[in-house]
C-alpha cells in the first residue's frame, strides 16, 4: 500500500463476484406482469448493483412478508438487467473501443454511442418490454467493478430516468434504447475513466450491465416522484448529540433520491436518536439548510431532445410544488417567525422546512423502525457495514405505504487504532485541522496541495474552479504524486451556490480533502457525504474546517510555498517537506501537520 | 451484388422433372381450405390470382439489335391491402413459379399481419450475360408497361432472384418519371440514403432466426448448444448465420454454388463456421473460392452434404424444392427443427416424412417473412419521409415476427395442427375474411 495512502484495513465486502446470469431468470417478454419480477437479457454478468439487489432481494423475501408489522410493503421494484455479453457485443459490433478508450470529449462519446446499433438480439426483448409498459423507468449502470468487494463503485456511472409516457411506442422505446446507450456511454466519460485509473483498475476489462427498473412513486400532474428517497449507512461519520458512528446515519429527501446522491440539501440523521435536535443554532438556520427544491420525473411537455444529458427528463421542482401536491405535509414542518419555532406539520402560511418531523419526531409512519431493521439485516446478510438505498411512496388510504429497495452495498470501514491528540491539533506545525473529519489512518508523503485561492474565490466562479481543479488533477494523477486539495463549501455539491460541482473523477487524485467556509461561503459543508463512498474506499482523509471554528486552515504559511502551476482561481504548491495527515474515525479529530525538514 | 447467390441452385430446381410450384401451392392451400372448411366460391377465388401480366419488354442491346425479353407480373391478392412481392430476373423464369411465389407473398403478409396482398413479377432474362445498361433497360420497359397498374398503393415491387437496390432504383425513377411525382414509396429496397430502411439487409436472416429461438423455447433447447446446418450462403443465410452465432449457437456449414463447375458445394467446418471469413473469399455471384476455403480449414463436400449433417436445426436457405421426397430421408436422427428461410424449400413428400418424424417445421412464409415485413417498414418510412434508426426497425421486427411466431404456435398446439398448417389457418383465415368483408364472395 503506498506511503501517502491511509492505510484502511478492510473487511471482505462478503458479496461475491457478479452473480452468474443462470441464476437469473430469462425475461420472458412480460415486465409487471409476469411471474418473475427480477430478470436479465443475455448471458453474461449482471454486475455488482443487479447482483447486490439479487441477493437483497432474497433477503427481504425472507424477513419482510407483505406489509407486514411495519406497516410497509418492502420490495425490490421490478427489473430486468442487461447482461454484459450484450455491451461486449454492442462494443464490439459497432466498433466503439477505440474511439471509447481515446481521451475523446465526453460528448464526441456520447454521440457516439448515440449512433451506434443495439445487438438485434436485444431490440425486441426492449421493445415487448416498452409495448407493455407505460411508467416511468430508471436505467441505471450495473458494471462489474461495481461489485468490487474493497472498493465499491458508487456514482461513478450515469442513471437516467425516462418517463416512458408517451402514447407512440416508437417514442417511449427510442427514450429507453437511448437511455441504455447513453449509460454504456458513461463507462468512459472522462470522470469515470479518472475514477477507474486512480482506483488501479483496468477500463479495458470493465464491463457494463444495466439494469430496467421501476420507478417508485406516484403522478402528480405533471411530476412522478416518490415520497421521499433515502440512503441509509450502519457506520456513520456524521456526528450529533450523543450519537456514535456506529449508531449509523440516514438521509432523507423528498422526491427521488437525486438529492441525496448528488449531495444536496437533505436531512441528515442518527437512527438511533431519530428526534433529537438537529444541530442548528436555531430554527430560521434549520431552515436556511433544509432542502427548498425537490427533483422530479417530468411527465409533461417533452423536454427539448438531449440523450446526452442525465436530467434530460428530470425537473427540479419548488417545495410549492409539492405543497400543491399533497406530499409535503407528512415530511416537513412550519417556521413561525414571532417564535422562532418549527412545527411539525403544515400549519397555516409560514415558510416550510423539510425535516421530516411528522416522521421521525411525531412517528407519523414507523419508517425509522424499518431503516433501522433494514441496515440490520443487510449488515447480518453481507456480514459486514453497509449502505442501503430506498424510496418510499405512502399508501393511499388504508393502503401500507411502500418502500421500493433499490440498493445495498457494503461500506469501506477502517477499524486501524489511529489517536489524534487534542494538542496535536494546535500550533504552527499544524496546516490545518478539524473535530469533523473523516476516514482513519496516517498518510505521509504528500509533497503538493492544491488550493482554491481564498482572496480570489467567488461563489458564482465555482463551475470554473471545478474544471480548473479537474485540470490540475490529471496532471498530478500522471506524474503519480497524491496531493492535499483544499475547497470552499460543499465537494461536489451540484448546487454550484453551495459549493464547488466537481464529480470524483476531477479530484480523485488527492489524498487528503479539506473542505472550508468563509464568510461568503458560509454553508452547512458536507462532511464528505457525497463522496462518502469514494473517500472511504479510497482512504482518503476529509476534513471540514469551518472558518468561524475552533480550528483553520494556515493560508499564510500555504502563500509561502514554492508555486509550480497557478490560475486565477487555483493554485498548486510544492512543500520542501512532506505532510502529515491523521485521522482518527473513532472521534473525528484529524490533523494535516506540516513536515519537518531532515 | 445479385440478390441471390444461388442462383445455379434454382437451375437444377427448374429442371427438376415434374416439379411446378404452382401446383404446389394450390395443393397446400387446398388441404387448408379443407381444414378452413371453405366455400366454392373462397376455394375459387383464392386459388388462383386476382390478375396477371404478361408482356414483352423489347431492348436494344449493346451489339445494336433489339432483342425481347418477356416480362411477367401477377398480382394474387389484395383484399388486405397493395400487392407487395419482388421482381426476379431468371433464364429459367416461369409464370407458374411467379404464380405461386405470388399467393405466398398473400399468404406470408397475412401470417406476419402487415396490411399487404400478394403479388410477384420476372422477367425471363440472365443478368450474368447482360450489361448493366442492358439490365437498366429491361428495368424501365418493365416499368413503362406496368406503370398504371403498380404504385405505393396499389402493388409494390421489390428486389428478388438476380435483382438488386440498383435496379430498385432504376424503376422508381422511370415510375417517378412517367407520374411526373416523387414515390419513394412505391418500390421497396432501395439503397440506405435513397429511400432504403436500415436493417433490410439483415431483416429476412434475423427473421428466421428470430423465429428459431422462440421455436428453441418449445422444445426445451438452448441456443448455446445447438448445431444448425444451412444451406445457401445468399443474404439470408448470412444474416441467419450471424444471428444465430450470436444468440449462441454453433453454425457447421453452409452451401453455395460455383458459376465455374456449375454445381453447389457444402463448406463444414465442425468448429463452427465464420461468414465474415468465408464472405472473403466469396466472389460476385455468391461462390466461395473452394481452395481459400480449404486453407482455412473447411471441408468441400457436395452440394447436397448440408441435409445430413448431425446438427439441431437444418436452415434450407437457397430455393425452393430442396427438401425432397427423395433426399428428406438423409436429415440427421439429431435434426428437431428446420427453419424454412427460402421459399418452398420442402415439397408435400417430404413434409409427411417430417411429420412422421416429430421434426418441428417453422414454415418458409412465416421464417422468412423478416424481408417482406422490412420492405412494409421500408413504404411506411418512405411514405412519411422520416426514416428510422436501425434499432427501431430491428425491434419492430423482431416484436412483429415473435408475435407472428406465437400466435402459429398456440394455433398449432391448440387446434393440434402442424405448423405449415396452423400458419396457413391464421393466413388464409384472415385473407378470407378481409375478401368477405369487402362482400368479394
Amino acid at each position: 500500500m503506498p506511503a501517502a495512502r491511509l492505510v484502511l484495513i478492510r473487511k471482505a465486502a462478503g458479496l461475491g463476484g457478479s452473480r452468474p446470469a443462470e441464476e437469473v431468470p430469462r425475461f420472458d417478454r412480460r415486465f409487471f406482469d409476469g411471474r418473475e419480477r427480477f430478470t436479465r437479457i443475455g448471458g453474461g454478468a449482471i454486475g455488482g448493483k443487479a447482483a447486490g439487489l439479487w441477493r437483497s432481494r432474497r433477503v427481504l423475501a425472507e424477513r419482510f412478508q407483505d406489509a407486514d408489522a411495519s406497516g410497509f410493503i418492502v420490495e425490490v421494484p421490478t427489473l430486468t438487467v442487461i447482461a454484459t455479453d450484450l455491451f461486449e457485443a454492442f462494443m464490439d459490433r459497432n466498433g466503439l473501443w477505440d474511439l471509447a478508450l481515446a481521451e475523446e470529449s465526453d460528448d464526441r462519446i456520447a454521440d457516439a454511442f448515440q449512433k451506434a446499433s443495439l445487438p438485434a438480439e436485444l431490440l425486441g426483448d426492449l421493445r415487448a418490454l416498452i409495448e407493455k409498459v407505460h411508467q416511468p423507468l430508471a436505467v441505471r449502470s450495473s458494471s462489474r467493478l461495481e461489485d468490487d468487494r474493497a472498493r465499491p463503485f458508487a456514482g461513478v456511472y450515469e442513471t437516467k430516468m425516462i418517463p416512458n409516457n408517451q402514447a407512440e411506442v416508437d417514442a417511449r422505446f427510442r427514450g429507453l434504447t437511448e437511455a441504455v446507450k447513453f449509460v454504456y456511454a458513461s463507462m468512459f466519460f472522462r470522470s469515470a475513466k479518472n475514477y477507474i485509473r486512480a482506483a488501479r483498475r483496468s477500463l479495458r476489462r470493465e464491463r457494463m450491465a444495466v439494469i430496467i427498473q421501476e420507478v417508485v412513486g406516484r403522478r402528480h400532474g405533471e411530476r412522478f416522484y416518490p415520497d421521499f428517497s433515502g440512503v441509509a449507512r450502519s457506520f456513520g461519520y456524521y456526528r450529533s448529540g450523543n450519537a456514535l458512528p456506529e449508531d449509523g446515519v440516514a438521509i432523507l429527501a423528498l422526491g427521488l433520491g437525486k438529492t441525496v446522491v448528488d449531495g444536496g440539501l437533505a436531512w441528515s440523521y442518527c437512527p438511533a436518536y431519530p428526534a433529537a435536535s438537529a444541530p442548528f443554532a436555531s430554527a430560521r438556520a434549520q431552515l436556511k439548510r433544509t432542502q427548498l427544491d425537490f427533483w422530479a420525473v417530468n411527465m409533461g411537455k417533452p423536454p427539448a431532445h438531449d440523450p446526452m444529458r442525465e436530467t434530460e427528463y428530470l425537473l427540479r421542482c419548488p417545495l410549492s410544488e409539492a405543497e400543491a401536491d399533497g406530499t409535503l405535509a407528512c415530511v416537513a414542518s412550519t417556521y413561525d417567525a414571532q417564535s422562532d419555532r418549527l412545527t411539525p406539520g403544515l400549519h397555516g402560511p409560514g415558510p416550510r422546512a423539510v425535516n421530516f418531523a411528522p416522521i421521525l419526531v411525531y412517528d407519523a409512519l414507523p419508517l425509522n423502525d424499518l431503516v433501522r431493521r433494514l441496515l440490520a439485516v443487510a449488515a447480518e446478510a453481507l456480514g459486514q457495514k453497509v449502505e442501503i438505498e430506498f424510496a418510499v411512496t405512502l399508501g393511499e388510504g388504508a393502503a401500507p405505504a411502500r418502500l421500493g429497495f433499490l440498493q445495498m452495498r457494503p461500506l469501506a470501514v477502517a477499524d486501524e487504532f489511529v489517536d489524534v491528540a487534542g494538542s496535536e491539533m494546535r500550533g504552527p506545525g499544524v496546516l490545518l485541522a478539524s473535530d469533523s473529519a473523516m476516514g482513519n489512518g496516517v498518510a505521509k508523503g504528500i509533497r503538493d496541495v492544491v488550493y482554491v485561492r481564498p482572496d480570489r474565490f467567488e461563489a458564482r466562479l465555482t463551475g470554473r474552479i471545478g474544471a480548473e481543479l479537474a485540470r490540475f488533477n490529471a496532471g498530478l494523477m500522471a506524474a503519480k504524486r497524491p496531493y492535499l486539495l483544499i475547497g470552499f463549501g460543499r465537494w461536489g455539491s451540484s448546487d454550484p451556490g453551495l459549493g464547488i460541482p466537481v464529480d470524483w473523477g476531477g479530484i480523485c487524485g488527492a489524498r487528503a480533502i479539506a473542505e472550508a467556509t468563509l464568510p461568503d461561503m458560509n454553508v452547512d459543508l458536507s462532511q464528505g457525504s457525497h463522496f462518502f463512498h469514494n473517500i472511504s474506499s479510497f482512504g482518503v482523509g476529509y476534513f471540514c474546517v469551518r472558518h468561524d471554528g475552533g480550528f483553520a486552515v494556515d493560508w499564510a504559511w500555504l502563500e509561502r510555498q514554492r508555486v509550480v502551476a497557478q490560475t486565477e482561481l487555483v493554485r498548486h504548491v510544492r512543500l520542501g517537506s512532506p505532510l502529515v495527515v491523521k485521522v482518527d474515525g473513532r472521534t473525528g479529530r484529524g490533523v494535516v501537520r506540516k513536515g519537518v525538514r531532515a | 451484388m445479385i440478390a441471390t447467390s444461388s442462383a445455379g441452385v434454382q437451375k437444377q430446381t427448374a429442371k427438376a422433372k415434374g416439379f411446378n410450384a404452382f401446383e404446389m401451392a394450390q395443393s397446400q392451400f387446398d388441404h387448408v381450405a379443407d381444414i378452413l372448411k371453405l366455400d366454392d366460391a373462397a376455394r375459387d377465388f383464392l386459388r388462383v390470382p386476382m390478375r396477371e401480366f404478361h408482356f414483352t419488354i423489347p431492348v436494344r442491346m449493346d451489339d445494336g439489335k433489339v432483342k425481347m425479353f418477356r416480362g411477367f407480373r401477377v398480382q394474387h391478392n389484395d383484399a388486405r391491402g397493395p400487392n407487395k412481392g419482388g421482381i426476379r430476373f431468371h433464364p429459367h423464369e416461369t409464370v407458374d413459379t411467379v404464380r405461386a411465389l405470388a399467393m405466398w407473398m398473400t399468404w406470408k403478409c397475412s401470417v406476419v399481419d402487415i396490411p399487404l396482398g400478394g403479388g410477384k413479377g420476372g422477367v425471363i432474362c440472365d443478368p450474368h450475360n447482360l450489361s448493366d445498361r442492358e439490365q437498366e433497360q429491361i428495368c424501365r420497359g418493365w416499368i413503362r408497361t406496368m406503370a398504371r397498374n403498380v404504385g405505393p398503393v396499389q402493388d409494390v415491387p421489390a428486389p428478388d432472384v438476380m435483382t438488386a437496390p440498383k435496379h430498385m432504383l432504376w424503376m422508381l425513377d422511370e415510375y417517378e418519371t412517367i407520374h411526373g411525382v416523387k414515390a419513394p414509396g412505391f418500390i421497396t429496397g432501395k439503397p440506405v440514403g435513397m429511400g432504403g430502411s436500415l436493417g433490410r439487409t439483415e431483416a429476412t436472416g434475423y427473421g428466421v432466426v428470430f423465429t428459431v429461438r422462440e421455436a428453441l423455447k418449445e422444445l426445451g433447447l438452448k441456443p448455446s448448444g445447438c448445431v444448425a446446418a444451412f444451406q445457401g450462403f445468399g443474404n439470408v443465410s448470412q444474416y441467419a448465420v450471424r444471428l444465430f452465432r450470436q444468440i449462441g449457437g454453433k453454425a457447421i456449414c453452409v452451401s453455395s454454388w460455383d458459376q465455374k463447375d456449375q454445381k453447389s458445394y457444402t463448406f463444414r467446418r465442425q468448429d463452427g463456421v465464420d461468414p465474415d471469413q468465408l464472405l472473403g473469399i466469396t466472389d460476385r455471384f455468391g461462390g466461395i473460392d473452394k481452395n481459400k476455403a480449404k486453407d482455412l480449414g473447411y471441408e468441400i463436400l457436395p452440394g447436397e452434404a448440408w441435409i445430413e449433417q448431425e446438427a439441431d436445426v437444418l436452415f434450407p436457405c437457397a430455393l425452393e424444392n430442396q427438401v425432397t421426397g427423395a433426399n428428406v430421408k438423409r436429415i440427421h436422427k439429431r435434426v428437431r427443427l428446420v427453419a424454412e428461410g427460402a421459399n418452398g424449400p420442402t415439397t408435400p413428400e417430404a413434409d409427411v416424412v417430417l411429420k412422421e418424424r416429430g421434426i418441428f417445421v417453422i414454415p418458409d412464409f412465416l421464417a422468412n417473412a423478416g424481408g417482406v415485413s422490412c420492405s412494409y417498414f421500408e413504404q411506411v418510412q418512405c411514405n412519411m419521409n422520416y426514416f428510422w434508426e436501425k434499432d427501431e426497425v430491428l425491434g419492430k421486427l423482431d416484436t412483429l415476427m415473435t408475435s407472428a411466431y406465437l400466435a402459429v404456435s398456440d394455433c398449432a398446439r391448440k387446434q393440434k395442427l402442424f405448423m405449415r398448417d396452423a400458419a396457413y389457418v391464421i393466413a388464409v383465415r384472415r385473407v378470407v375474411d378481409a375478401c368477405r368483408q369487402r362482400g368479394w364472395f
